[in-house]
């Protein structure tokens, strides 16, 4: 560390830790406390990038997340390593490890920076122009734009760091510990209110904190040294959190805000592991504050872009706060008041300071007045007109200003310098304001934007509100803060402010050059690498809005959202077009301020957590069985039971069969269910179904088919009437909370007259389905008691019955066509029943069949599935079950829709049977349709819904929807594939026992 | 992400709600009397209006009620919630 | 005798958060507009119902939750004998079912309850819960329906830092696993 360039007297950095860190493999030391940025500078190190476009030479230019130029990739770890980093956010820990981005080879020697010498060849939209055309081409040129372009590496491994995420609830959220920050918290907490300061900082206080300048005290002491005493009385107060390292990231409506909070970043490596990294706040503040403060605007002219070119303010902040010197010989630029602070600042820490060239004529605030006491230079009414020095700037060329200030005249002066203060004056940091909805204003004085109109409970008080001057601040904030609040707090009334007032302001966006304006370089956004020319090319091409410019230019469209460079750019377009800049507007700032980690956005949201899952009573058997799943919805579904190695479709054929010839046994718990009660429930179940239920029987069950308004079909199950005025509906697995929402919906809005209720009991039930010839036997073992004749306990009906004691419901329903039960059991017992019918069934070789075989049994009888034959667009008539829409009933829902004009057309898609003129070739779902094939282009009649190899029939089977299908019968298609064209015949939907038989075998 | 107030629970997160659209469309009582320039008027118009409207909401995952809100869809400020069957408070 | 099993039946502590299945616990679902449903629910099970949003109302052996305007849950404090007959539910659903005053559903399976006690319990469910607990924590007896981490529960404070929340059985297994993965976190 080259010793010189840090001071000693310094208390916000322990100088007695030493942290050595890597940059660009060098080993290097700083001390706790630092930031990358800090320890860099310390040592001496201002090259820390190349620009995106030019690839030149770029250095530290801010301390904060402005910060454009500083971008580092930290860490080298393929799951831990994080590109676009900002050195000026990082706090030095032992171990780090980053390095420069956008460069190749090396930061200090970079073949793109030839770009730099074919810069004017590289206008903008350079990219957009040139690489269009020949559009085949583009793969090319990608790869080594790319290369060349390089915005840090992402990982290439999974992120091993854990985040998480909070919801968090106050009464009012302070964002920023700034001195009005910290007044506002303070005055909060002091009356009861719940209140949440954050600040993304380590340590609260902003730049009042290392203040020590005879122009601005309080009470006679140093505003710094007042501030530090405030900020000791919070740790008193109850009510009050504070929360440092915490950026707050996005502001929404309703004051909803999202910040995220930095908890192991700043810790060496073995102090990270297993510690949540960073926890993203989901933050509900009745009230907020907004206390942001401002960014200091660099200046816009030829070559300010070099490597120790730096923005005032931070250079006071790595002197004062740090303890490092930016440079040894430091001139500096300005068009206000606040960089005689810096000026004052360096001279009393022993660096010289060559001069300040300041744009105004003269002026004769305290703090000049104090600089000039100090024996510091100024030269006034000059601007700085080109900056010398390839890796790190060595001299400045300054020259007088014309009257107006459009031109330089006279005599070329130049400076040594080995780094360059900037100040081109102030921008409130609006950006969480606006993004909450609210609208701003223009100030003229200073050009700048201003908090104006909001709906929401919040205000903005302190720089962030246009108040630079110390006295200003606490004035107005206590004032704010006191009527915001409805509150009166006294701590800041009658304090005795010293602070110096700027007097004269003046502002020019982009200062005049002895050159013609095409050969400098006055770079606007020094991320994306585009200039003030950039801007006024875009404007002679035709580009008004601003919206446009910045997307042609990319003017403000990198990492850092053009933190430094929208104010200049909206500068440079309204006095090129001749508008007024409060008439132009602003370009949007959106969420997040800073750039988030994936991971805070996803938080604990991986892995298992990725999405939810629900399991049925029997899951433990499926797994111990080695089934294989599927997803329904959330439900984990047996899919197929694989034995001795077999793949799904040999399992399925297995099972398929199995459950035809003998026995086979599913969970069917997943299905949805409702219980209804209450004296209208028939009438109900009348307007809900597009059949007739005023005559279902006590103990029988019923198929019904739901529609929507619109005719088409939404859901189909089977109700049961359990007595009077008692019924149990069924409805799809993916259905479920739809349908019970959808009548809810019915009986509270349209027929609030009905004396029905719902109640869900889908997960109360496990559902045990046994079929095929066998089942009667089996369930006669499980329930010896039970009457199983078709006379007593016909299909299509129910009994209650007891299992060793237990109640249980049985349906003999079917969805396979065979004779079959379904068990219905408290769910708590379904397992051991489940495992009790297995036991009982296994001399019939019952086998356990999953969801893809229960698709090719109700396949094989042409049963639909809703939501897979079906789509939205089907009705009944569509899926020719013309049979179960009543022709009785004067109203149900969707019965109007059923004649249409566009229902009733015939030739609609419409459900059928295909069979492949191959019984081999098995279909695949999805595919196309078509009548001939020798026709360009081909008409699309129709497509495959369902397709499965039967086991039973020995041939393939397929359910389509087919345009006029009903016609078809009979009728040769094809299906045109990839590699070939399958030929098929439309058929009936159903392939298998046409007379039921099997349902009373 | 809105602050509902239900008219049952209180105020509650934007989550716990689901939305269903234009409020105070009545189904009509004799729907097989309406022509089909009728029948599709109740069917598919809707005002999707930029401005003050007024909505069904759904407190889906709290107490499962439905109830109306007015709401400017510009600005996504909710001037009032009512219950199903009450009048607007304000227009 | 057929076996009796529910998703979890475990306990685990973690520092000062201790989370626990307590089942079979009995639970009915309620549901009725009018006054007499009102009355006739408080006479037979000897307790107040509760009419206001949020709120609860409990006696030595059962609690009855405000669910909404016409909707309520009865779950029991002690775990019911598995074999003894169901006479509650069976009383209330011919005092109330048959005679159309409004609905008695058995949900006793349909819910699983998780008692969760300690010190932290709220910073847990706030991890991906949106309900302000800030004044729940402080009410006892207080009832909620919300979602945590997108699943629906119902969460009834029993006492200071000890809820017990109830969730769909199907989504126990899951929910579990979040809460403990949250819980060895805090």
């Amino acid at each position: 560390m080259s010793k010189n360039l840090r001071i000693t007297n310094n208390k916000f950095i322990d100088q007695t830790s030493r942290i050595s860190f890597k940059f660009d493999g060098k080993t290097l030391y700083g001390f706790k406390g630092d930031t990358l940025a800090s320890a860099l500078l310390a040592n001496n190190i201002h090259l820390v990038g190349r620009s995106f476009k030019y690839h030149r030479p770029r250095g530290i230019m801010a301390c904060g997340s402005e910060e454009p130029n500083a971008i580092v990739q930290v860490g080298n770890d393929a799951s831990m390593t994080e590109p676009n980093t900002r050195a000026t956010e990082i706090e030095l820990y032992e171990g780090l490890e980053a390095s420069s981005q956008n460069c190749w080879p090396s930061v200090n020697f970079d073949i793109g920076a030839i770009n730099n010498f074919f810069s004017p060849l590289i206008p903008a939209a350079f990219y957009y122009k040139t690489f269009m055309w020949p559009a085949n081409f583009w793969k090319l040129y990608e790869y080594f734009i790319r290369k060349s372009a390089g915005l840090g590496k992402s990982p290439t491994e999974p992120d091993k760091d854990i985040y998480d995420h909070r919801y968090l609830h106050c009464d009012v959220l302070v964002v920023g510990g700034g001195v009005s920050g910290i007044m506002a918290a303070k005055t909060a907490a002091k009356n009861k209110l719940n209140t949440v300061l954050i600040d993304d900082k380590n340590i609260l206080g902003g730049t009042t904190l290392f203040q020590k300048n005879e122009c601005f005290k309080i009470n006679n002491s140093y505003s710094s040294d007042w501030l530090k005493k405030e900020i000791e009385t919070l740790n008193s107060l109850k009510n009050l959190t504070i929360k440092t390292r915490t950026s707050l990231a996005a502001y929404h409506s309703y004051n909803y805000l999202l910040a995220r909070e930095n908890l192991t970043d700043h810790l060496c490596l073995n102090e990270k592991k297993d510690k949540i990294r960073q926890r993203l706040w989901k933050i509900r503040a009745k009230k907020v504050v907004i206390a942001t403060g401002a960014m200091e605007r660099p200046l816009i002219f030829n070559n300010n872009d070099r490597p120790g070119i730096i923005l005032s303010s931070s250079i006071k902040k790595y002197i004062d706060y740090y303890g490092v010197k930016c440079g040894q010989k430091v001139s500096l630029f300005t068009n206000n008041d606040s960089a005689y602070e810096t000026a004052i600042s360096l001279n009393n820490n022993g660096v010289i300071v060559n001069s300040v060239i300041d744009i105004r004529d003269k002026t004769n605030s305290l703090i000049v007045k104090q600089a000039e006491k100090l024996g510091i230079k100024i030269h006034w009414k000059s601007s700085v007109v080109n900056t010398n020095g390839y890796k790190k700037i060595n001299s400045i060329e300054i020259m007088k200003l014309s009257d107006n200030g459009t031109a330089v005249v006279g005599k070329k002066i130049k400076e040594e310098c080995d780094c360059l203060a900037i100040s081109g004056g102030w921008t409130p940091r609006v950006h969480l304001f606006t993004q909450s909805g609210g609208k701003l204003k223009f100030r003229n004085e200073d050009n700048v934007f201003l908090p104006d109109k909001t709906d929401l409970d919040q205000i903005s008080i302190g720089s962030c509100n246009g108040d630079f001057e110390l006295d200003e601040v606490i004035e107005n904030s206590v004032n704010l803060i006191n009527k915001f609040l409805k509150v009166n707090n006294n701590d800041y009334v009658n304090l005795e402010i010293i602070s110096s007032k700027e007097i004269d302001k003046k502002n020019i966006w982009l200062l005049p050059s002895d050159k013609p304006l095409g050969k400098t370089k006055p770079f606007l956004d020094f991320q994306n690498d585009s200039t003030a020319n950039d801007v006024k090319l875009a404007l002679r091409e035709g580009f008004k809005s601003i919206e446009h410019v910045k997307r042609y230019t990319t003017t403000g469209m990198a990492t850092d959202q053009g933190k430094l460079s929208n104010m200049h750019a909206l500068g440079i377009i309204a006095e090129t077009a001749g508008v007024k800049m409060g008439e132009l507007g602003t370009t949007t700032f959106r969420p997040p301020y800073t750039p988030l980690t994936f991971g805070a956005i996803v938080g604990r949201n991986i892995g298992e957590f990725f999405d939810i899952t629900r399991r049925t009573p029997m899951h433990d058997w499926h797994v111990e069985k080695k089934a294989e799943f599927e997803n329904v919805g959330q439900w984990k579904r047996a899919w197929y039971y694989p034995i001795n190695n077999e793949n799904m479709n040999e399992a399925v054929q297995r099972e398929s069969k199995a459950a035809r010839d003998s026995a086979g046994i599913l969970d069917a718990s997943t299905l949805g269910k409702i219980d209804i009660q209450g004296s209208d429930t028939s009438e109900f179940l009348n307007r809900v179904y597009t059949n007739a239920w005023s005559k279902l029987e006590i103990g029988k069950c019923r198929y019904g088919l739901m529609l929507n308004e619109d005719g088409m079909v939404y859901d189909d199950g089977v109700t049961t009437r359990l007595s009077e005025n008692h019924y149990l509906m069924t409805t799809t697995t993916g259905g479920a909370a739809n349908v019970l929402s959808k009548l809810e919906d019915y009986l509270q809005t349209e027929w609030p007259e009905l004396d029905v209720y719902l109640t869900s009991v889908t997960d109360h039930y496990g559902t045990v389905s046994i079929c095929g010839p066998n089942s009667k036997k089996i369930l006669s073992k499980v329930i010896p008691d039970l009457d199983l004749s078709d006379k007593e306990f016909p299909h299509m009906s129910f009994k209650n019955a007891l299992i060793d004691n237990i109640k249980c419901r049985v349906m003999r329903i079917s969805f396979t066509g065979e004779h079959s039960y379904e068990i219905n059991i408290q769910s708590s017992y379904a397992k051991s029943v489940w495992e009790k019918c297995f036991d009982a069934g296994k001399e019939f070789n019952i086998t356990p069949y999953g969801t893809e075989t229960m698709h090719l049994l109700r396949a094989e009888k042409g049963f639909i599935i809703a939501g897979q034959d079906t789509d939205g667009t089907m009705t009944p008539v569509d899926l020719q079950m013309d049979w179960i829409i009543s022709k009785k009933k004067y109203d149900f829902i969707g019965k109007r829709s059923l004649y249409r004009s566009d229902t009733i057309r015939e030739d609609r898609k419409q459900l059928v049977g295909l069979l492949t003129e191959d019984p081999k070739e098995i279909l695949e779902e999805g595919a196309q349709i078509v009548a001939e094939t020798n026709k360009q282009p081909i008409e699309m009649l129709g497509h495959v819904t369902s397709s499965y190899f039967s086991p039973n029939l020995n041939k393939s089977i397929a359910l389509a929807v087919v345009k006029n299908g009903k016609k078809l019968k009979g009728q040769k298609m094809f299906v045109p594939m990839k590699d070939k064209t399958i030929s098929v015949t439309i058929t009936d939907t159903v392939f298998l026992d046409k007379e039921n038989k099997r349902l009373n075998a | 992400m809105f602050l509902i107030n239900c008219p049952y629970c209180g105020e509650r997160d934007q989550s716990e709600f689901t939305a269903g659209g234009e409020a105070h469309i009545v189904r009509p009582k004799q729907p097989t009397e309406l022509s089909d320039d009728q029948w599709a008027e109740f069917l598919f118009m809707r005002k999707n209006i930029k401005g003050v409207q007024l909505e069904r909401w759904n407190h889906a995952h709290g107490c499962r009620k439905w109830f109306n809100m007015v709401r400017d869809t510009s600005n996504d400020k909710i001037h009032a919630v009512y219950k199903m069957g009450e009048k607007p408070p304000i227009k | 005798m057929l076996n009796f099993n529910t998703p979890i039946m475990d306990t685990k502590e973690f520092s000062e958060i201790k989370i626990s299945e307590i089942e079979p616990i009995l639970k009915i679902n309620l549901r009725g507009k009018n006054r007499d449903f009102v009355t006739k629910i408080g006479k037979e099970l000897s307790i107040i119902t509760p009419v206001d949003p949020n709120t609860s109302s409990s006696n030595e052996k059962l609690n009855l939750l405000w669910l909404s305007p016409d909707e309520w849950l009865i779950y029991s404090n002690e775990k019911i004998d598995l074999n003894g007959a169901n006479f509650l539910e069976d009383k209330l659903y011919n005092e109330i079912s048959k005679v159309n005053l409004g609905s008695i559903t058995n949900v006793t399976d349909h819910w699983i309850m998780i008692n969760l006690s300690g010190t932290k319990i709220f910073e847990l469910l706030s991890a991906d819960c949106p309900f302000n607990f800030n004044s729940f924590k402080n009410s006892k007896g207080a009832v909620v329906q919300t979602l945590v981490n997108h699943i629906d529960v119902v969460i009834h404070n029993k006492n200071i830092n000890n809820v017990n929340l109830f969730v769909r059985r199907s989504f126990t297994n899951h929910l579990w696993s979040w809460l403990n993965d949250g819980a060895s976190r805090l």
